[in-house]
């Protein structure tokens, strides 16, 4: 039997240390025209009490993702979501952002990072000069501000102004009902501090003669809230507004049942009309106010009905993050659609800018990325009571958008923003 | 040609250092590569500065973050100060750069002064009541800090003696420098005799003051030192980040910095250095697999500590020490039986004769 002989001489290692310069200088031209995949960044929260956020985004994204792909993707490019954990620390948000476009060579950015981490990658992506939707973030100052204006990021999710005004607007009908000593249960930090003090400006113009009478603030994660309940019970307020979201929004609702403390008066919380959070809550009382953030039955339309059940294919309850994510995956898929697999961020940003797209998520069908401040405009918003068992929220009043179109800008005005 | 004094050899070192930061960034122009290291600039001033109290002055702060911190906040609230940039132009990132170290420098002292009176325990826990009363603040202050949302909106680098912060290239050539100019500063403390102070406070503090050293003096200064120098980490990732957020101050920081000294080393000068990059690697690895990286930091911590019982390079050098030991040790017996046999051999000689 006879061995070739392997041994790597001088010429043939020049010849292929040739040959793998040359593939590496012609690849991206080779791979476009063999259609290499685009790869879609994703930096979110997977870990930690709050990793539900970024388990139902990355539901929502793929879904639509999955859906182009099956399709034959773009232009005869697939596209790749590239999902990472940052923990929910912002520095972490910006570091993981960073290696999605340095080391996985992602073209474009779909931020699913709460507020804290999504002005992180703001940051990241400012400098870096890539397209990027943010797409969980509710903090206003994220678009709203013109410090903050960058005119390739954009964001797909709601802003917490819509809500406040919304809030304020159903809140103002309870106060004509006599609730007039209100008081507040919110997180200690930016997002429930800024959100509760929009609800306050939007609850007194609308009901000027609402007096807030007492306000309570638990931390971030807090195990215990005895003392916020207490101090409640003290207050013994007509109404309480609140802010606290997820499991914190959970832990507060099991614990003050123990004290019939929703039996003593009206309560408005703005983030519980996500499925678990309303499945997740043990007892959980009827006659609660809430903000619609995801519910099947809101907008009450087919498609929305035939989105639920899509969703919870994968093994998860839908979310307001579920949503979110997927109308920016949406945004990104259409403008990618229209400049035909081109990621450069300009036209990028010029197809997404003023973009209409049908959405099971719209009151009339449709959702709008607004020029001017590259937010969306034109979902479901509005507010409705809790019932203890399925469908969990009724009575849906929804706001026009009208209305709050009027009173936004109204509110940037106060703030200077225009 | 008269040789180089310590000082001298040291600022060479530093300098060849440098030049071989920026070959690396040359040879593999990689963005992931840049942005790593830059990283690991920041977390590696943070862990060296700390080293220098903990390691040399036998001071274990758990308050440090809050000086790596300082340094980002206010390099990045003096370059978003309405007409700061305008009034500084070119000279705003370094005029930044200098009020970011003085003004961190004045805390540290501040703190430094009421700190220094207490020890062990009692210190650390006073650091870490500073270290939550600045995250307080930063949290407090909306308007000058952005709160828990961090200092956002972009800090503003303009450019500077033809050197560009938001290009990649230069940016990771200007942290290179700012982290070899902070190790060089610690180095240069270290090997100083205000340096074997230190070691002397630590060793044995009382005897250091009956020997006639203020010792509290001494305390103060390197922990002013320790502080000012984190401050550059600080600004080394306000830079990179274009941002500051309050995390960067938190108790949690403190700790990983700690972990740092821990898993490098703690008797030899480079150590925290080596630790924030196995603290980096085995994140990064780590992720490639699962989300529960604090695990496996606490696994290998557990490993160093029970098992190497010395951080990574400490080990590495006794390692090497050792076999050197051993090698002589063999040496000097072969060269001890060569002469045994050779007294033999001449007294068999004598015999014959």
């Amino acid at each position: 039997m006879t061995h070739k002989n392997h041994t790597l001489t001088r010429r043939n290692f020049v010849a292929a240390a040739g040959a793998v310069g040359f593939m590496s200088l012609a690849c991206p031209s080779i791979l476009r025209a063999q259609g290499a995949t685009i790869k879609v960044g994703m930096p979110t929260i997977l870990s930690g009490r709050v990793a539900i956020l970024g388990e139902t985004a990355s539901v929502g994204a793929r879904m639509i993702i999955d859906a182009v792909n099956a399709e034959g993707g773009i232009d005869g490019r697939q596209i790749e979501l590239v999902i990472r954990d940052t923990k929910g620390k912002p520095d972490e948000a910006a570091r993981i952002t960073r290696e999605l476009i340095n080391n996985d060579k992602c073209e474009l950015i779909l931020d699913a990072e709460a507020s804290g981490g999504s002005f992180a990658v703001h940051e990241v992506m400012r400098d870096t000069g890539l397209y990027c939707i943010h797409s969980i973030s509710e903090a206003s100052a994220l678009t709203a501000d013109p410090a903050n204006h960058v005119h390739w990021i954009f964001r797909s999710g709601r802003q917490g102004i819509h809500d406040a005004i919304a809030g304020g607007l159903y809140a103002s009908g309870l106060a004509k009902n006599g609730v007039k000593r209100w008081a507040v249960c919110s997180p200690d930090y930016s997002y429930g501090r800024d959100t509760t003090a929009e609800f306050r400006e939007f609850l007194s113009v609308f009901a000027p003669d609402v007096q807030f009478v007492g306000e309570t603030w638990p931390k971030a994660f807090q195990p215990d809230y005895t003392e916020n309940i207490t101090n409640l019970l003290n207050i013994a307020p007509e109404g309480l507004y609140t802010c606290l979201w997820g499991g914190d929004l959970v832990a507060f609702f099991d614990q003050a049942s123990l004290y019939g403390l929703f039996d003593q008066f009206q309560t408005v919380a703005v983030n519980m009309g996500d499925a678990p959070v309303l499945e997740a809550i043990k007892n959980l009382p009827a006659g609660i106010h809430s903000g619609n953030r995801y519910h099947k039955d809101v907008p009450d339309t087919q498609a929305n009905e035939i989105w639920n059940t899509a969703f919870r294919k994968s093994g998860k309850l839908p979310t307001n993050w579920g949503w979110q994510a997927y109308t920016g995956a949406h945004f990104v898929v259409e403008a990618l659609k229209a400049t035909k697999g081109d990621t450069n961020r300009d036209k990028l940003a010029d197809a997404t800018r003023g973009r209409k797209i049908v959405s099971p998520h719209g009151v009339d069908g449709t959702v709008t990325m607004r020029e001017g401040d590259n937010t969306l405009i034109g979902y479901a918003v509005g507010y409705g009571k809790t019932l203890s068992t399925d469908p969990h929220l009724t009575d849906f009043q929804p706001t026009p958008w009208d209305v709050i179109l009027q009173h936004e800008a109204e509110w940037k005005e106060r703030k200077k923003y225009l | 040609m008269k040789p180089l004094t310590t000082v001298q050899c040291d600022c060479l070192i530093a300098f060849v250092f440098f030049l071989a930061l920026l070959a690396l960034g040359v040879i593999f122009p990689s963005l992931w590569l840049m942005d790593t290291l830059t990283a690991l600039f920041a977390s590696g001033l943070l862990a060296m500065s700390l080293h220098l109290l903990v390691g040399y002055t036998g001071l274990v702060s758990f308050g440090h973050a809050a000086y790596f911190a300082a340094g980002g906040y206010v390099f990045g609230m003096v370059l978003q100060a309405n007409g700061f940039v305008e009034a500084a132009g070119a000279w705003s990132v370094p005029l930044a750069i200098l009020a970011a170290f003085a003004a961190t420098g004045l805390f540290a002292l501040i703190v430094g002064l009421i700190c220094a009176r207490l020890s062990e325990v009692y210190f650390a826990f006073l650091t870490l009541a500073f270290q939550m009363l600045f995250v307080s603040l930063i949290q407090g202050l909306v308007e000058f800090t952005g709160g828990d949302q961090g200092l956002v909106g972009g800090i503003p680098r303009p450019v500077f003696l033809g050197i560009d912060l938001t290009e990649s290239w230069d940016r990771y050539a200007f942290c290179a420098f700012l982290f070899t100019a902070g190790v060089l500063a610690i180095r240069l403390v270290t090997q100083s005799s205000f340096g074997y102070t230190l070691r002397m406070v630590r060793d044995n503090e009382r005897r250091t003051a009956f020997l006639g050293v203020n010792t509290y003096r001494v305390k103060v200064v390197s922990f002013t030192i320790a502080g000012s120098v984190a401050s550059l980490g600080g600004v080394i990732l306000a830079i990179f980040t274009s941002a500051a957020y309050p995390e960067w101050a938190s108790w949690s920081n403190s700790g990983e910095a700690i972990f740092m000294i821990m898993l490098g080393g703690l008797n030899s000068f480079l150590g925290p250095l080596a630790g924030a990059l196995a603290m980096r690697a085995i994140n990064d690895v780590t992720l490639l697999y699962t989300t529960h990286t604090d695990l496996a930091k606490g696994v290998v911590i557990l490993f160093v500590v029970l098992i190497l019982k010395r951080g990574i390079l400490d080990y590495a050098i006794d390692l090497v020490r050792n076999r050197r030991a051993q090698a002589d040790n063999e040496r000097a017996k072969a060269l001890h039986r060569r002469d045994g046999e050779r007294v033999d051999t001449r007294e068999d000689a004598d015999a014959a004769a």
